[in-house]
Protein backbone atom coordinates (compact mmCIF):
# COMPACT_ATOMS: atom_id res chain seq x y z
CA UNK A 1 0.00 0.00 0.00
CA UNK A 2 2.86 2.27 0.89
CA UNK A 3 5.63 1.59 -1.75
CA UNK A 4 8.95 2.69 -1.08
CA UNK A 5 7.99 6.60 -1.56
CA UNK A 6 9.82 7.68 0.64
CA UNK A 7 12.18 10.20 -1.36
CA UNK A 8 13.58 12.85 0.34
CA UNK A 9 11.75 15.67 -2.13
CA UNK A 10 8.33 14.22 -1.39
CA UNK A 11 8.86 14.83 2.61
CA UNK A 12 10.08 18.42 1.72
CA UNK A 13 7.32 19.33 -0.19
CA UNK A 14 4.76 17.90 2.41
CA UNK A 15 6.75 19.76 4.96
CA UNK A 16 7.22 22.86 3.59
CA UNK A 17 2.92 23.16 2.68
CA UNK A 18 2.55 22.39 6.27
CA UNK A 19 4.78 24.71 7.93
CA UNK A 20 3.18 27.13 5.50
CA UNK A 21 -0.64 26.27 6.59
CA UNK A 22 1.00 26.06 10.36
CA UNK A 23 1.33 30.07 9.99
CA UNK A 24 -1.76 30.47 9.28
CA UNK A 25 -0.43 32.99 6.59
CA UNK A 26 -2.55 32.29 3.73
CA UNK A 27 -6.19 32.36 6.11
CA UNK A 28 -7.81 35.27 8.19
CA UNK A 29 -6.21 35.73 11.66
CA UNK A 30 -2.71 35.97 13.07
CA UNK A 31 0.34 34.60 11.27
CA UNK A 32 2.73 33.08 14.14
CA UNK A 33 0.92 29.79 14.85
CA UNK A 34 3.80 27.38 13.68
CA UNK A 35 6.50 28.55 16.11
CA UNK A 36 8.77 26.09 17.47
CA UNK A 37 9.25 25.04 20.12
CA UNK A 38 6.26 26.15 22.25
CA UNK A 39 6.93 27.86 25.47
CA UNK A 40 5.55 28.50 28.62
CA UNK A 41 6.27 30.65 30.92
CA UNK A 42 6.00 30.77 34.79
CA UNK A 43 5.84 33.44 37.95
CA UNK A 44 7.44 31.66 40.96
CA UNK A 45 8.28 34.40 44.12
CA UNK A 46 8.94 37.39 41.23
CA UNK A 47 11.31 34.96 39.02
CA UNK A 48 9.92 32.71 35.88
CA UNK A 49 10.58 29.20 34.80
CA UNK A 50 10.50 28.65 31.61
CA UNK A 51 8.87 25.26 30.11
CA UNK A 52 9.45 23.77 26.46
CA UNK A 53 9.12 20.30 25.48
CA UNK A 54 12.21 18.94 23.03
CA UNK A 55 11.26 15.09 22.70
CA UNK A 56 14.13 13.60 20.76
CA UNK A 57 16.22 16.54 21.42
CA UNK A 58 19.94 16.29 22.37
CA UNK A 59 21.33 17.91 25.43
CA UNK A 60 24.63 19.09 23.17
CA UNK A 61 22.27 20.31 20.40
CA UNK A 62 20.78 22.80 21.87
CA UNK A 63 21.80 26.67 22.72
CA UNK A 64 20.01 28.52 25.51
CA UNK A 65 21.54 32.08 25.95
CA UNK A 66 20.05 34.78 28.13
CA UNK A 67 21.07 38.41 26.87
CA UNK A 68 19.90 40.87 29.44
CA UNK A 69 15.76 40.44 28.86
CA UNK A 70 15.95 38.67 25.90
CA UNK A 71 16.24 35.01 25.85
CA UNK A 72 17.07 32.84 22.51
CA UNK A 73 16.55 28.94 22.76
CA UNK A 74 18.28 27.11 19.83
CA UNK A 75 18.89 23.97 18.45
CA UNK A 76 18.10 21.43 15.89
CA UNK A 77 16.06 17.95 16.20
CA UNK A 78 17.00 15.41 14.09
CA UNK A 79 14.95 12.74 12.56
CA UNK A 80 16.93 10.28 10.06
CA UNK A 81 15.34 6.67 8.89
CA UNK A 82 17.95 4.75 7.44
CA UNK A 83 17.84 4.28 3.36
CA UNK A 84 16.54 0.89 3.50
CA UNK A 85 13.35 2.22 5.69
CA UNK A 86 9.83 2.50 3.91
CA UNK A 87 7.54 4.85 6.08
CA UNK A 88 3.97 4.39 7.04
CA UNK A 89 3.59 7.40 9.24
CA UNK A 90 5.06 10.59 9.69
CA UNK A 91 3.46 12.86 12.18
CA UNK A 92 7.02 13.90 14.07
CA UNK A 93 9.06 16.88 12.87
CA UNK A 94 12.70 17.38 12.45
CA UNK A 95 13.62 20.84 12.18
CA UNK A 96 16.10 23.70 13.35
CA UNK A 97 14.81 26.19 15.62
CA UNK A 98 15.82 29.47 16.74
CA UNK A 99 13.77 31.23 18.77
CA UNK A 100 14.06 34.70 20.70
CA UNK A 101 11.61 35.63 23.54
CA UNK A 102 11.34 39.40 25.17
CA UNK A 103 11.07 38.66 29.09
CA UNK A 104 9.80 41.38 31.38
CA UNK A 105 12.48 41.87 33.15
CA UNK A 106 16.50 41.62 32.90
CA UNK A 107 17.63 38.10 34.35
CA UNK A 108 20.88 37.81 36.97
CA UNK A 109 22.51 35.88 34.21
CA UNK A 110 24.85 33.68 36.67
CA UNK A 111 22.00 32.33 38.34
CA UNK A 112 20.02 30.55 35.80
CA UNK A 113 19.61 26.79 36.25
CA UNK A 114 18.06 24.74 33.24
CA UNK A 115 17.62 21.31 33.77
CA UNK A 116 16.58 18.78 30.57
CA UNK A 117 15.01 15.73 31.20
CA UNK A 118 12.99 13.35 29.48
CA UNK A 119 12.74 15.74 26.59
CA UNK A 120 11.23 18.58 29.03
CA UNK A 121 13.23 21.24 29.29
CA UNK A 122 13.08 23.50 32.67
CA UNK A 123 14.87 26.93 32.97
CA UNK A 124 15.28 28.55 36.17
CA UNK A 125 15.44 32.58 35.73
CA UNK A 126 15.68 34.45 38.55
CA UNK A 127 15.19 38.39 38.20
CA UNK A 128 18.13 40.33 37.94
CA UNK A 129 19.27 42.23 41.56
CA UNK A 130 19.36 45.43 39.16
CA UNK A 131 15.98 45.21 37.84
CA UNK A 132 14.28 44.32 41.14
CA UNK A 133 11.71 47.40 42.15
CA UNK A 134 13.77 49.75 45.13
CA UNK A 135 11.03 50.60 47.80
CA UNK A 136 12.34 54.24 48.56
CA UNK A 137 11.40 55.36 52.36
CA UNK A 138 9.31 58.46 52.42
CA UNK A 139 10.32 60.98 54.92
CA UNK B 1 -38.97 -20.71 28.91
CA UNK B 2 -37.01 -19.85 31.82
CA UNK B 3 -33.39 -20.16 30.53
CA UNK B 4 -33.87 -17.57 28.14
CA UNK B 5 -33.58 -14.58 29.93
CA UNK B 6 -30.64 -16.57 31.47
CA UNK B 7 -29.17 -16.21 28.29
CA UNK B 8 -29.75 -12.39 27.82
CA UNK B 9 -28.10 -11.73 31.35
CA UNK B 10 -24.90 -13.04 30.24
CA UNK B 11 -24.57 -11.78 26.56
CA UNK B 12 -25.08 -8.17 28.52
CA UNK B 13 -22.67 -8.98 31.05
CA UNK B 14 -20.31 -10.01 28.53
CA UNK B 15 -20.94 -6.98 26.62
CA UNK B 16 -20.16 -4.56 29.71
CA UNK B 17 -17.61 -6.29 30.52
CA UNK B 18 -16.15 -5.76 26.95
CA UNK B 19 -17.15 -2.18 27.86
CA UNK B 20 -15.40 -1.98 30.54
CA UNK B 21 -12.29 -3.43 28.91
CA UNK B 22 -11.69 -0.83 26.41
CA UNK B 23 -13.05 2.03 27.94
CA UNK B 24 -11.10 3.46 31.22
CA UNK B 25 -11.60 6.60 33.30
CA UNK B 26 -8.77 8.68 34.35
CA UNK B 27 -8.89 12.16 35.75
CA UNK B 28 -6.89 14.54 33.17
CA UNK B 29 -6.17 15.67 29.62
CA UNK B 30 -4.94 13.26 27.28
CA UNK B 31 -3.31 13.88 24.47
CA UNK B 32 -2.61 11.83 21.28
CA UNK B 33 1.35 11.01 20.41
CA UNK B 34 2.70 11.93 17.80
CA UNK B 35 4.09 8.97 16.26
CA UNK B 36 6.12 7.84 12.90
CA UNK B 37 5.76 4.46 11.74
CA UNK B 38 8.95 2.77 9.41
CA UNK B 39 9.17 -0.69 8.35
CA UNK B 40 12.57 -2.15 7.66
CA UNK B 41 13.25 -5.73 6.16
CA UNK B 42 13.46 -7.23 9.75
CA UNK B 43 11.06 -4.93 11.57
CA UNK B 44 8.15 -2.47 12.10
CA UNK B 45 9.50 0.43 14.17
CA UNK B 46 6.87 2.66 16.00
CA UNK B 47 8.23 6.34 17.17
CA UNK B 48 6.31 8.56 19.71
CA UNK B 49 7.18 11.73 21.60
CA UNK B 50 6.19 11.57 25.13
CA UNK B 51 8.28 14.51 26.61
CA UNK B 52 7.91 14.69 30.25
CA UNK B 53 6.96 10.92 30.73
CA UNK B 54 9.51 9.01 32.75
CA UNK B 55 9.75 5.54 32.33
CA UNK B 56 8.39 4.07 35.52
CA UNK B 57 5.36 5.87 34.55
CA UNK B 58 4.89 4.48 30.83
CA UNK B 59 2.59 1.16 30.56
CA UNK B 60 2.55 -0.76 26.98
CA UNK B 61 -0.04 -3.33 26.73
CA UNK B 62 -0.74 -5.99 23.87
CA UNK B 63 -4.12 -7.68 24.28
CA UNK B 64 -5.90 -9.07 20.96
CA UNK B 65 -4.06 -7.82 19.10
CA UNK B 66 -4.31 -4.32 20.44
CA UNK B 67 -0.86 -2.34 21.31
CA UNK B 68 -1.66 0.38 23.72
CA UNK B 69 0.81 3.10 25.06
CA UNK B 70 -0.34 4.90 28.04
CA UNK B 71 2.14 7.60 29.49
CA UNK B 72 1.11 9.40 32.33
CA UNK B 73 2.78 12.60 33.34
CA UNK B 74 4.18 14.15 36.39
CA UNK B 75 3.23 17.36 37.18
CA UNK B 76 5.05 17.77 40.59
CA UNK B 77 7.23 20.19 38.81
CA UNK B 78 4.36 22.30 38.18
CA UNK B 79 3.42 23.27 41.60
CA UNK B 80 2.87 26.31 43.22
CA UNK B 81 4.19 28.11 39.35
CA UNK B 82 1.65 30.51 38.16
CA UNK B 83 1.00 30.97 34.22
CA UNK B 84 1.87 33.97 33.01
CA UNK B 85 2.43 33.27 28.84
CA UNK B 86 1.54 29.83 27.80
CA UNK B 87 1.34 28.51 24.95
CA UNK B 88 1.01 24.51 25.10
CA UNK B 89 -0.56 22.38 27.83
CA UNK B 90 0.19 19.28 28.75
CA UNK B 91 -1.40 15.75 30.08
CA UNK B 92 -0.90 12.31 29.76
CA UNK B 93 -0.46 10.50 26.69
CA UNK B 94 -2.77 7.67 24.92
CA UNK B 95 -2.54 5.93 21.63
CA UNK B 96 -3.61 2.69 20.42
CA UNK B 97 -2.58 0.68 17.45
CA UNK B 98 -4.09 -2.80 15.81
CA UNK B 99 -1.13 -5.09 15.33
CA UNK B 100 -1.36 -7.39 12.34
CA UNK B 101 -0.52 -11.29 12.25
CA UNK B 102 2.28 -10.27 10.36
CA UNK B 103 3.73 -9.06 13.77
CA UNK B 104 5.99 -11.55 16.28
CA UNK B 105 3.79 -10.64 18.93
CA UNK B 106 6.13 -12.26 21.76
CA UNK B 107 9.27 -10.31 20.56
CA UNK B 108 8.54 -6.74 21.25
CA UNK B 109 10.91 -3.84 22.09
CA UNK B 110 10.30 -0.87 23.78
CA UNK B 111 13.28 1.83 24.52
CA UNK B 112 12.44 5.28 25.89
CA UNK B 113 15.01 7.88 26.15
CA UNK B 114 15.06 11.76 25.96
CA UNK B 115 11.19 11.84 25.80
CA UNK B 116 10.76 8.94 22.68
CA UNK B 117 9.90 6.21 22.45
CA UNK B 118 10.83 3.51 20.26
CA UNK B 119 8.99 0.27 19.79
CA UNK B 120 10.43 -2.40 17.57
CA UNK B 121 8.48 -5.15 16.75
CA UNK B 122 9.55 -7.66 14.97
CA UNK B 123 8.41 -9.46 12.11
CA UNK B 124 6.83 -12.66 11.96
CA UNK B 125 9.25 -15.57 10.23
CA UNK B 126 6.21 -16.71 8.17
CA UNK B 127 6.13 -12.63 6.64
CA UNK B 128 9.48 -11.69 5.68
CA UNK B 129 10.46 -12.26 2.35
CA UNK B 130 12.28 -14.71 1.03
CA UNK B 131 13.72 -16.25 -1.87
CA UNK B 132 12.68 -19.04 -3.41
CA UNK B 133 15.77 -21.63 -5.57
CA UNK B 134 14.84 -22.39 -8.49
CA UNK B 135 16.15 -26.19 -9.31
Amino acid sequence: MFGKSSNGLDIAIQRAVEQARDTNFFEAGTTGRGVYPFINLFEKDGDLVLATELPGVKKEELTLEVREDVLRLAGMRKIEYGEECSCHRLERKGLNFDRSLKLPFRIEGGKIQAEFKDGLLMVFLPRAESDKPKKIVIN
Amino acid sequence: MSEKPVVAKTEAQDLQKQEHKEEQTFAGRFFIPQTDIVENKESLIVIMDLPGVKKEDLRIKLENNMLEVDGKICYSPYEKLNPVYTEYSIGNYVRRFTVSHAVDTRNIDAVLKDGVLSLTLLKAPEVKPREILVK
